[in-house]
């Protein structure tokens, strides 16, 4: 019995990094400037859970790799957005790393022009391609 | 009729894209340190500290000195600027600020120091490759009244990323009151910027070098 219970812990310790995204990658809106954009980085590094961030002005992105088995609540990351100035238009959970984004990203063609007015947030679909 | 040729041109150029524009705010928690070279006519120097995104506090230091030689103004002052308005929308960004602080200055045409005050606005506009900003600052006193309207286009010849250098050239025009020059200056610059540094620089028509730098950190 004991055995059984200590390969069930043994189990369950090996799938519960599974069940967390790698990268959460969020549409923000009045994305322009870099120069002006530092204070997204700035926050989002800010968070014990963040292992790198990727900020893409050309298809309004930003991206933030998870450190393993962490995460960010989608109301921790509106309000980051938020506060720095800018304007959260969704998020998505992926397991894609950073340089998978950043390599996707440069073979992409730019983002169509995202209505406000029905961005939604997909916490409960991890691997979830937000281009299509 | 020039008068409405006047209106004109300004309702034409207000509806140009209106800011990689120099901002009084950086971001929440950022400090920004702003460094002016004004023609030989104005300079200046700025930090602030917001500890919101829509609010920052610091002081400045502002000098003028008039085309013809005659008047010389040192301004001292304190300041907060307020993001009164920002619309972030998919492929750009708007902002209105305005401000006001209080100082001490002194001029070689009076006695002494005396209190003055500071209010000013900006509206600026920006794309990743055209932008365009209005600024009006007036410093007045009991003793004197001035008002500094610059007003900048600018043109990027790629769409920066946000881990690249970001080129603009930017023609610039500026009127001061109270008898610190007469008509337009016009300055044409060009201006880079990457990760918190930003350097500006460039001539009037008439050969006098302005420059600008701003570190955001």
């Amino acid at each position: 019995m004991k055995i059984i219970k200590t390969l069930l812990f043994a189990a369950l310790l090996g799938i519960a990094p599974g069940v967390f995204a790698r990268t959460i990658e969020m549409n923000v809106n009045g994305l322009v400037c870099a120069f002006c954009a530092q204070g997204i980085e700035k926050t989002l590094k800010g968070f014990p859970a963040t292992e790198h961030v990727f900020v893409s002005l050309e298809h309004r992105i930003v991206a933030v790799e998870l450190k393993d088995g962490q995460d960010i609540g989608d109301a921790a990351l509106k309000k980051a957005i938020t506060d720095a100035g800018y304007a959260l238009v969704d998020i998505r959970r992926t397991d894609e790393s950073i340089a998978a984004i950043r390599a996707r990203v440069s073979q992409d063609t730019p983002l169509p022009k995202v209505d406000p007015a029905q961005h939604h947030h997909d916490k409960e679909m991890p691997g979830m391609d937000m281009h299509e | 009729m020039e008068s409405l040729k006047r209106w004109a041109a300004f309702v034409l150029l207000g509806l140009l894209p209106l800011s990689a524009a120099a901002k009084p705010i950086a971001f929440a928690k950022g400090k920004t340190l702003m460094l002016e070279w004004g023609a030989g006519t104005m300079y200046e120097a700025q930090m602030f500290y917001a500890p919101r995104y829509w609010y920052s506090v610091g002081g400045g230091w502002l000098e003028l000195d008039s085309e013809d030689g005659l008047k010389r103004r040192d301004i001292t002052y304190l300041r907060a600027n307020l993001l009164a308005k920002r619309w972030n929308l998919p492929g750009a960004q708007a902002n209105v600020f305005v401000w006001g602080g209080i100082g001490r200055a002194t001029g070689n045409d009076f006695e002494g120091s005396t209190l003055s005050r500071n209010v000013g606005l900006q509206a600026d506009y920006e794309t990743r490759r055209v932008y365009s900003s209005f600024r009006s600052d007036l410093h007045e006193s009991d003793r004197f009244s001035h008002r500094i309207d610059t007003l900048q286009l600018g043109w990027a010849p790629y769409a920066h990323e946000y881990d690249q250098l970001a080129m603009w050239f930017v023609v610039q025009g500026r009127r001061y009151t109270g008898g610190i020059a007469k008509g337009t200056e016009t300055a044409l610059l060009v201006r880079f910027f990457k990760g918190g540094a930003w350097v500006e620089v460039g001539a009037t028509t008439d050969g006098k070098l302005q420059t600008m730098a701003m570190f955001n950190f």
